[in-house]
């Protein structure tokens, strides 16, 4: 019997998660399935307008939900109003709209970042509204807490299969390498590149101590079009490395330093701050799932 | 967007996107138009249903609320949120009250939809006028602060004023006048002049058995406020409530 067709539409789809996602679709092609990737140039998904024009275009049956508006922690030090409405409309209008034209499936896109700031280790899907999350960046945090909300209400009262994921710290290409605004690892690379080019040390902010799971793009694709095709829940999922695979951020940097055959110095400038000591996640939902999956080692993916 | 349990229960979704639109709406507007504040109304049933007591105005976003009302919670914590997010932002004056149990005159006395003063107002009148016992739904044993919405006005005038924090601030009587449903219930039927009997319908549903809100902060600001002693703001109500029969809402 033919799988009914489907058309899948990846809202922000030209990001880090995105592109993972097109690199594995490209590897694991199937008939029943179109895949169509957004950018923020065809679409202000801010508005209700452009959002359902571009819906109409489309049709999708499916929809995987990474837009977003996101920041580095300066921006989202002053702008954390702009952040929560921004973050609001645009989720509210992709929920809404794929609600309208009868989207069989929406998996939007958390963040460990928005889990309570005070909490036990480590934090698993029931934990996300136990508290207030880290001041820094609370409305970003709300907005992304409120699509576990929503989710979970277009489940309750229209029986729709909206349901979210939530990875740790993803990196893999197509990430943004920016010193100020990106994420740790893709601003260790860039780091060592230019420490290469330049002869100088690899000087790495905080003491290296704060311990992270990372999660290779491509992986978190292939978990995520997993999602897609097989996960029922309207409940949240965490898409992470286990527990036993946390790493330092010193670690973090060797591996980087190694993959990039750097020879030079490695200095930790302990005067910048650490942000959060660990972050830990529990996986143990994701292995009742898939026992066996297993992640690209990270040797490999840096 | 309000309902009572049933409804909220049915459309948690519509509850929460309505109420967002109207809080964006109402915020947003008056930050373009230059309005110097705004104070917005939350709720005791936002509060985490897993809680310790009393609770106080820090606790908001403690935990989940309970998942009956969910949507409509959720979208009252996020006023909290936008407060923070416009003050921080653009030095806006946008702050909340937490009132818990409101009743007086102008009430939704709807059994199905109302709260339980006006519930229990509504059922006296009945059964003094059919001749039939009064049937108080649950055990009667769940304790609630009852704030009289003339007080409650007095004290959001007061917040209009001269309460300048953006953190919210419960406002209610004291924990030690928390009363039971049963001595609510026996308070209406005095001041009703209710003569039949009072039965206990135990299969219903009690709700939550206590939801004791602080009103510490509150004190420290107003020390002095005194409150209406219910058994007089209840005869206010009820009185109101049987002059205006026809029209009231229900």
């Amino acid at each position: 019997m033919a799988a009914e067709k489907k058309v899948i539409l990846v809202t922000g789809g030209s990001g880090l998660v995105g592109k993972g996602l097109q690199h594995v679709v490209e590897q694991d092609k199937r008939a029943d399935e179109t895949w169509v990737f957004l950018s923020s140039k065809e679409a202000d998904l801010t508005k209700q307008d452009e959002t359902q024009a571009i819906f109409e275009k489309h049709r999708p049956t499916h929809v995987i939900h990474l837009a977003a508006k996101v920041g580095g922690l300066y921006k989202n030090l002053n702008s954390n109003l702009d952040f929560f409405r921004d973050n609001m409309a645009i989720n509210d209008n992709v929920l809404n709209t794929s609600y309208k034209t009868g989207v069989r499936k929406v998996i939007s896109c958390l963040s460990t970042c928005i889990f309570p700031d005070k909490t036990t280790f480590p934090v698993d899907e029931t934990m996300i509204h136990n508290g207030a999350p880290h001041q820094s960046n609370y409305g970003y945090a709300y907005a992304k807490r409120m699509l576990d909300v929503q989710s979970r209400a277009y489940h309750a009262q229209h029986g729709r299969n909206f349901t979210s994921v939530v990875p740790t710290n993803v990196y893999g290409p197509h990430d943004n390498f920016n010193l100020e605004d990106g994420h740790v690892l893709p601003g260790l690379m860039h780091k060592v590149y230019m420490a290469k080019k330049e002869g100088s040390p690899l000087t790495v902010w905080g003491t290296g101590k704060p311990l992270r799971q990372f999660i290779f793009s491509r992986d978190l694709a292939k978990l995520i079009i997993w999602v897609m095709r097989e996960y029922e829940e309207a409940d949240p999922i965490i898409l992470s490395v286990g527990e036993e695979d946390e790493v330092t951020v010193k670690d973090a940097a060797l591996a980087v330093a190694e993959a990039m055959n750097f020879k030079g110095e490695v200095i930790f400038d302990t005067t910048k701050s650490d942000g959060q000591t660990k972050k830990t996640a529990s996986i143990v939902k994701l292995r009742r799932y898939l026992p066996n999956f297993k992640f690209t080692p990270m040797k490999e993916g840096t | 967007m309000v309902g009572g349990l049933y409804r909220n229960l049915k459309y948690n979704l519509d509850f929460f996107r309505n109420n967002s639109a109207i809080n964006d709406n109402v915020l947003s507007t008056s930050h373009e138009t230059g309005v110097k504040k705004v104070v917005s109304s939350l709720s005791t049933c936002i509060f985490p249903n897993k809680t310790t007591y009393p609770i106080d105005e820090t606790m908001i976003h403690n935990g989940p609320p309970h998942s009956s009302n969910f949507g409509y919670s959720h979208a009252k914590r996020m006023i909290d949120v936008l407060n923070q997010g416009y003050h921080t932002q653009h030095g806006c004056n946008f702050t909340s009250v937490i009132p818990t149990n409101v009743y007086g005159a102008f009430d939704n006395y709807n059994l199905e939809d109302g709260h339980v003063l006006p519930g229990l107002i509504h059922k006296v009148y009945m059964a003094k006028k059919e001749g039939t016992p009064l049937t108080v739904w649950g055990t009667g044993k769940p304790l609630r602060q009852f704030i009289y919405s003339h007080d409650l006005a007095r004290l959001m005038i007061w917040v209009m004023r001269d309460y300048n924090e953006i953190s919210p601030i419960i406002l209610s009587v004291g924990e030690e006048e928390e009363v039971s449903i049963k001595e609510a219930a026996m308070a209406v039927v005095e001041a009703m002049d209710f003569k039949g009997e009072v039965i206990f319908d135990t299969t219903r549903a009690d709700g939550q058995i206590k939801k004791t809100a602080s009103n510490a902060k509150l004190r420290r600001y107003l020390p002095d406020f005194k409150f209406t002693p219910m058994k007089e703001a209840i005869k206010e109500s009820c009185d109101w409530f049987v002059a205006n029969y026809d029209t009231c809402r229900k």
